[in-house]
């Protein structure tokens, strides 16, 4: 930093400073009207999930006249108790993080670590699958689906996304990296194959087991269109379906606006709680997939 | 390639260990035992039905009785269908129209907040991602709240009556705002990184050299920044093509889809789906999958060419 200021001896250091306070400001400016920009929304849903339904109707811009949890309140109480179909969403959100990572996990672990027949063939054969979009099977899954009698239940919303080529791809690189010989030495001491894996290799990528964790938890809970296609009962229903179709329970058409914010406030919670408390670890998640060393 | 550092757990090195002629079937199975679940997994739920799929979509199939081959009549009914044609429009317009906003806000907001004047990185960085955490459905729902005719926000402030949400040309527009909002915090984080990832020393020689910071913008910066590109440009587009969920939360009322005039290519899948012509549905699928594929080609040789251009 030093460095850059005494590259510039033409300038005198006064207006060099005053000249660098002027770009300071004006960077910092640009960011915070970004900020502004990026939070804007999430403060008007903020808000209007603390106004009544008919409040944000009046008054959709302003701070609430009167601050109340009554939206709070009618998602618990009416539209069927929306906490069950928060409890979908967790369920099936979580379930298919924990298979998932498991599945995954192992199946890197053979791959980085195991020499066996066949293995780059059908390490190769997945790779080349990923460019096709999952939405392909939607309809023969649908089918199959609803021959085992599975529409509307919590498997059908869990198994199709129980098989992560993506998550194996990112373990597989991180693995390579871990030393043969943490396992080999596991190997002496007698530790059979599933005790490699589960003392030695798991804990020792936990780093990059909990970065796909986070993302394809995020993936699941954000998930619209398979939901939207097998599961059309509200019992069984995850959150982020029925959000948007809340209407007044006694005169129907009318969207309940403070209801439905309150519920986006908690629908966003659990996923704001965890990137509140692991940042950087959230953002390197992001990261991980993308920029190669 | 890697297989100097794999550890042998294989049959020869199971025979020359123990020292004996006896294979121990357990080293040999193990990692068969590990990859099966997931390979199980993807054959039953991937590939079973994508080759399921493939199949269909040479078919008309009601989802009862029986299957009629028809050759390639779901294809050509579909590319025949003007809906199908608006609908690409639509998520060619979506893609392209927030591209380049999305992308070029988030290479600059990643090289200020990498710039030495910008103080409190650590507070700006999980700040900026922040709207990226929010539940997509959430964040359409509030950009339906703030854009309503009679109730929304911007209008109430404003003190006008604008349809952002029932003129489709509007609504288009509307589309690419949230997709731009919702998107630039997660490309800025991935830019810093490819950003923090160049040597600072080859940045410091040019200015040494006394490069302009254009010029190490120019010549040094983007350059390095290659790869990195390509890989937001190629992922950006493929999830454009497969965009789903703004656009029916946003304007499709009553969990029904949004109006043919904004609505994209996935729509036509599900509106397919939803009327048990199943075999049109898996054709729409794999011409998105086409689509996807050339939009990806198409860009790999993009930066190829460009590449060549700058060496």
């Amino acid at each position: 930093m030093a460095g850059s200021a005494s590259a510039t001896p033409t300038r005198s250091s006064a207006s060099y400073r005053r000249g660098r306070s002027i770009q300071v400001a004006l960077a910092h400016s640009i960011l915070l009207i970004v900020v502004a920009i990026s939070f804007y929304p999430l403060i008007v849903m903020a808000l209007n999930s603390f106004k009544t339904d008919s409040e944000v109707l009046r008054n959709p811009a302003g701070l609430p006249e009167v601050w109340t949890l009554a939206s709070y309140r009618a998602i618990f109480e009416y539209h069927g108790g929306l906490w069950r179909n928060f409890i979908n969403s967790v369920i099936v959100a979580s379930t298919s993080t924990l298979v998932s990572v498991w599945f995954a996990s192992m199946a890197a672990f053979a791959f980085a670590k195991y020499q066996f027949r066949g293995r780059n063939l059908i390490f190769a054969l997945l790779l080349a699958m990923m460019m096709v979009p999952f939405e392909i099977t939607v309809p023969p899954l649908y089918i199959m689906f609803a021959r085992l009698g599975w529409l509307n239940t919590y498997q059908a919303l869990i198994v199709p996304s129980l098989a992560s080529v993506f998550g194996l791809f990112l373990m597989r690189q991180y693995m390579l990296g871990v030393p043969s010989a943490l396992l080999e030495a596991a190997r002496i001491d007698g530790a059979n194959h599933w005790q490699l894996y589960w003392r030695i290799m798991a804990p020792a990528s936990a780093p990059i087991l909990g970065a796909f964790a986070i993302l394809h938890f995020m993936g699941v809970w954000n998930d619209y269109l398979w939901p939207l296609v097998v599961a059309t009962e509200r019992s069984i229903q995850p959150i982020m379906v029925v959000l948007p179709n809340l209407r007044d329970p006694h005169i129907g058409f009318l969207p309940v606006w403070g209801t439905i914010m309150a519920g986006s406030v908690l629908a966003t919670l659990p996923i704001v709680t965890v990137f509140v408390a692991f940042q950087d670890k959230f953002m390197s998640s992001v990261v991980i997939g993308a920029v190669k060393e | 390639m890697d297989t100097n550092d794999a550890l042998e757990l294989s049959a020869q090195r199971a025979i020359s260990a123990a020292g004996k002629r006896k294979i121990r079937w357990g080293d040999v199975l193990a990692p068969y035992l590990f990859i099966s679940p997931f390979i199980l997994a993807w054959l039953t739920l991937f590939i079973g039905p994508a080759i399921y799929s493939l199949v269909l979509s040479f078919f008309r199939y009601k989802g009862y009785g029986t299957a009629t081959y028809i050759g390639i009549q779901n294809y050509q009914s579909i590319l025949t269908y003007h809906v199908f044609w608006t609908m690409l429009r639509n998520t060619i317009f979506y893609w392209l129209a927030h591209v380049i906003p999305l992308m070029t806000f988030a290479f600059l907001l990643a090289v200020l907040v990498r710039s030495k004047l910008v103080r409190w990185k650590s507070f700006f960085k999980p700040v900026i991602f922040l709207p990226n955490v929010i539940a997509v459905v959430a964040s359409a729902l509030v950009f339906q709240s703030l854009f309503g005719t009679q109730y929304g926000v911007l209008n109430s402030l404003i003190g006008a009556q604008i349809p952002w949400l029932q003129d489709p040309k509007l609504t288009r527009y509307v589309v690419v705002l949230l997709l731009v909002w919702r998107g630039v915090g997660w490309w800025f984080v991935i830019f810093l990184a490819g950003l923090t990832a160049i040597n600072t020393e080859v940045e410091e020689a040019a200015l040494v050299d006394g490069a302009s910071a254009w010029q190490q913008m120019r010549h040094i910066t983007l350059p390095l920044m290659r790869n990195t590109f390509l890989f937001a440009f190629v992922i950006d587009a493929i999830s454009s093509f497969r965009l789903f969920t703004e656009v029916n939360v946003l304007v499709g009322t009553g969990g029904g889809l949004a109006p043919v005039a904004v609505a994209p290519i996935l729509n036509l899948l599900l509106s397919n789906l939803r009327g048990a012509q199943f075999g049109m549905s898996a054709a729409v699928g794999w011409i998105l999958f086409v689509l996807v594929v050339a939009v990806t080609y198409i860009q790999f040789r993009l930066f190829q060419e460009n590449a060549e251009g700058v060496e």
